[in-house]
């Protein structure tokens, strides 16, 4: 039973992060490797909104939230806006560049020290118990809620509104898109901003329950498999390839060796792409041959 | 032309592709609000590139109008981007990839941006009311369309955009004969109806020349031809590269080198 929802919180984990680099892939083509960073940078939000409001946890975390969310708008409107009309591979350099610099940026900014903002909020993260006798902390029991609201918000927005659609819309083909009125740097803007929120959301969430220092980056870069997996441009395929890959890290480290755990999702990845490499509900057409 | 200012004004326009490929040169046509004016010209002629000078370029097109200028409603469009110059009122009905094939159609209109000055309810019920099969089609994915269906869907969402003029690129290409005529007949009742401003490229000139009040003729990226569209239907040349009638005896081969003669070049 632990076993279980080790799995289904990991899996929330990799789901969240995993579902920015599909909306921007999706949306832009462009392959964030950026992410693991802003989601750091999400997390280092709350630090600073943690110092700020200590006395209303709930400000500090929506402030945060804010601040993600125009974090990812920001990067898109200053630097990848750009790169409209280069090659994608220079878009993604872009983000790789962008990604190095925060890691410095960051460490420089609020030292490599390990940070507890949880702490800072007066939260102390009691443990839950579950019936079956598992486990866990309430942020974590939060991680699994936090992950199925985000994607039905996500799916909602995606078909049920009409600037998702648009974005689904921008996604396919860009021109008729912009032809049809859509105005497309406010999209991607958006899809930027929706991808830093979820993934900064994220960040705070594991902040808050392990600590926060300049290791999550790796959290992000290990999330990159779920989404690889499940095929970059599906949501759908994001969550079954995070369930995958938390599914194969906890049980091997459970029954094999812990040492494992930062090289089982690349395993389960160079698996994947041998086998299958547009993913699980990835459209096939989209690769480009290398 | 009896209008005493255009609509739209395209004059003497020069567009590159890549900074060093120029695909049309000094090209001007002037459409009067109202009319139905057909662009026509054989393959790689540069007609599509005049309607996307007009509509506008994106940054992955690289592509720019170099010298010219394109006037709708005495305002300067030239190189604005895409989402504006249908801000405007000028929507445009693309040749391929007219319709996002993953959306359903009901998305499709969805998608697209409805101008702040008009009613998106209001549009939607005229789009259902000119084109009752996308009502009926609603939940169907647009890739999965007829071709007649495709063409309606992408008029029905260009008509979302509220536009005051109406590129149309190449209406008849892939369709059957009499789905043409009867989209043709949809454009001038929408024209008519919607008070709607038309400019139809074609490479099929039996179709705009019917339809068409005036007409241009495209040649290696230069207008060579125009005039009122019955009149051009007249023209020796027209009746023989366009549509095909060399007039009643057959021509002596020694003939048809004349090909290039009176031309005439503008711009």
């Amino acid at each position: 039973m632990q076993l279980v929802v080790n799995i289904a919180v990991l899996a929330s984990i990799y789901a969240l992060i995993s579902c920015g680099y599909v909306l921007i892939y999706r949306v832009s083509r462009v392959l964030s490797l950026a992410h693991g960073e802003l989601m750091m940078l999400g997390a280092y939000g709350l630090v600073t909104t943690a110092s700020l409001f200590a006395a209303q946890p709930g400000v500090a975390v929506a402030a945060a939230g804010l601040l993600a969310a125009a974090t990812g708008a920001l990067v898109y409107w200053v630097l990848m806006r750009r790169m409209t009309g280069e090659a994608v591979l220079a878009a993604v350099l872009a983000t790789i560049a962008l990604g190095i610099l925060l890691r410095g940026a960051m460490v420089l900014i609020w030292s490599a020290q390990v940070q507890h903002p949880a702490r800072m909020l007066g939260f102390d993260n009691p443990v839950v118990a579950l019936p079956g006798g598992a486990r866990l902390s309430t942020i974590s029991l939060l991680l699994v809620g936090m992950n199925a609201l985000v994607y039905l918000a996500l799916w909602w927005f995606l078909t049920r509104t009409r600037y998702g659609i648009a974005m689904r819309a921008a996604g396919q083909n860009p021109r008729l898109a912009a032809q049809r009125g859509i105005n497309l740097h406010a999209v991607y803007a958006l899809a930027w901003g929706i991808a830093v929120f979820t993934g900064g959301l994220t960040g705070i969430l594991i902040a808050c329950d392990a600590g926060l220092d300049a290791t999550m980056a790796t959290i992000g870069l290990k999330a990159f498999p779920a989404a690889l997996v499940g095929g970059l441009d599906s949501l759908v395929g994001a969550l079954c390839g995070a369930v995958i890959v938390a599914t194969a890290e906890v049980l091997l480290i459970h029954y094999v060796d812990p040492l494992l755990s930062d090289v089982v999702p690349f395993l389960v990845l160079t698996a994947m792409l041998i086998v299958r490499p547009w993913g699980l509900f990835g459209s096939r057409e989209e690769l480009d041959r290398v | 032309m009896n209008v005493a200012v255009p609509l739209l004004q395209v004059d003497a326009i020069e567009v590159a592709y890549h900074r060093v490929m120029t695909a049309v040169q000094g090209v001007s046509l002037q459409v009067g609000a109202g009319q139905l004016v057909a662009l026509m010209g054989t393959n790689g002629a540069g007609k599509t590139t005049v309607l996307r000078a007009i509509s506008g370029f994106l940054g992955l097109d690289d592509a720019r109008v170099t010298a010219g200028s394109i006037r709708f409603m005495g305002e300067s469009i030239e190189n604005l981007a895409p989402h504006r110059v249908t801000a405007l009122g000028i929507a445009l009905v693309p040749e391929r990839d007219k319709v996002f094939d993953n959306l359903t159609v009901a998305e499709n209109l969805e998608a697209a941006a409805t101008p702040r000055r008009a009613d998106r309810a209001a549009l939607l019920e005229m789009v259902h009311a000119q084109f009752p099969r996308l009502a009926q089609l609603a939940k169907r994915e647009a890739g999965y369309l007829s071709g007649g269906e495709r063409q309606m869907l992408a008029i029905g969402s260009a008509l979302m955009c509220a536009p005051k003029l109406l590129l149309v690129d190449e209406l008849s290409q892939g369709l059957a004969p009499l789905i043409v005529q009867e989209l043709i007949h949809k454009l001038l009742a929408l024209r008519d109806q919607l008070g709607l401003t038309i400019l139809l490229v074609e490479q099929n000139a039996r179709v705009a020349l019917d339809a068409a009040d005036h007409g241009y003729v495209i040649e290696n990226g230069r207008i060579v031809l125009d005039g009122d569209a019955a009149k051009l239907g007249e023209h020796q040349d027209i009746r023989e590269f366009y549509l095909g009638q060399g007039g009643a005896e057959r021509k002596n081969y020694r003939d048809v080198k004349q090909y290039k003669r009176s031309r005439r070049w503008y711009g």
